[in-house]
């Protein structure tokens, strides 16, 4: 599951490439979102620092 | 700012990118340091960066393709300014050896701080859309097939990791391969 960014990202570039300029820009878009929602799942504990 | 200036900029940053990638992996394989999970996503805030500057590097520079690489480094900034914050407070520990004084996601932070710098930048400068003609070339050209294997490669290791699921927090070894190696095992048995 934490690959699948890295993979999008390949793929974005895949696309850009083939000159698909749109879908490898909604690809980066899925990527920023993947990594939202691993950070999310990854960051629960609350931080010991006063802020 | 002439177009083929950007270009070269962006081209010259897209390497940047790969090496810091290329560096982790070193790192990693060399070192034998297994990335923790926050530093994966730092990793993923990068590789969405290079995607940014290799749309600028096939298509033209383009305010769009920045807007990816400041989405990517705000993003990827946010993720290792938490790990920067877990650690911060002597006593606390740390996860990985400092490399010139500072761990690795406080050097992320710094580079995708850099990132956001550099986007704003040209941005302000970008040339007038539509002068350039064809962005094709040999450097551009090694340049986004570089960061496409750096990238792919990056997927691969993760997987090896990770295998399909969340990463564990304190990984110990490459259980994603170790349980495909078990699997294929089982089966060459049956």
């Amino acid at each position: 599951m934490m690959s699948i960014p890295f993979f999008t990202s390949a793929l974005a570039v895949v696309l850009a490439w083939c000159g698909l300029r749109v879908g490898a820009i909604a690809m980066t878009l899925i990527s920023v979102v993947v990594l939202l929602v691993l950070f999310r799942f990854h960051a629960t504990d609350a931080l010991d620092i006063a802020l | 700012m002439p177009e083929r200036f950007a270009h070269a900029l962006n081209i010259l940053a897209l390497f940047a990118i790969s090496g810091i990638l290329l560096f982790a992996f070193y790192d990693q394989f060399v070192g034998g340091d297994l990335p923790c999970p926050l530093c994966l996503l730092q990793r993923v805030g990068f590789c969405i960066v290079g995607a940014g500057l290799a749309l600028n590097v096939i298509f033209g520079p383009s305010a769009r393709h920045y807007g990816l690489m400041i989405l990517g480094a705000v993003v990827g900034g946010a993720v290792a300014l938490r790990q920067v914050a877990l650690h911060v407070v002597p006593g606390t520990g740390a996860y990985g050896d400092p490399v010139f004084g500072l761990h690795f996601y406080t050097w992320a932070f710094i580079v995708f701080a850099l990132v956001l710098v550099g986007a704003g930048i040209m941005l302000v400068f970008r040339p007038r859309p539509g002068i350039g003609g064809s962005f094709r070339s040999p450097m551009g050209l090694l340049a986004t097939v570089l960061f496409f294997l750096v990238a792919f490669g990056n997927g691969v290791s993760t997987l090896a990791e990770c295998g399909t699921g969340l990463c564990p927090d304190n990984p110990t070894s490459y259980e994603g391969y170790e349980a495909l190696m078990e699997r294929w095992a089982d089966r060459s048995a049956n």
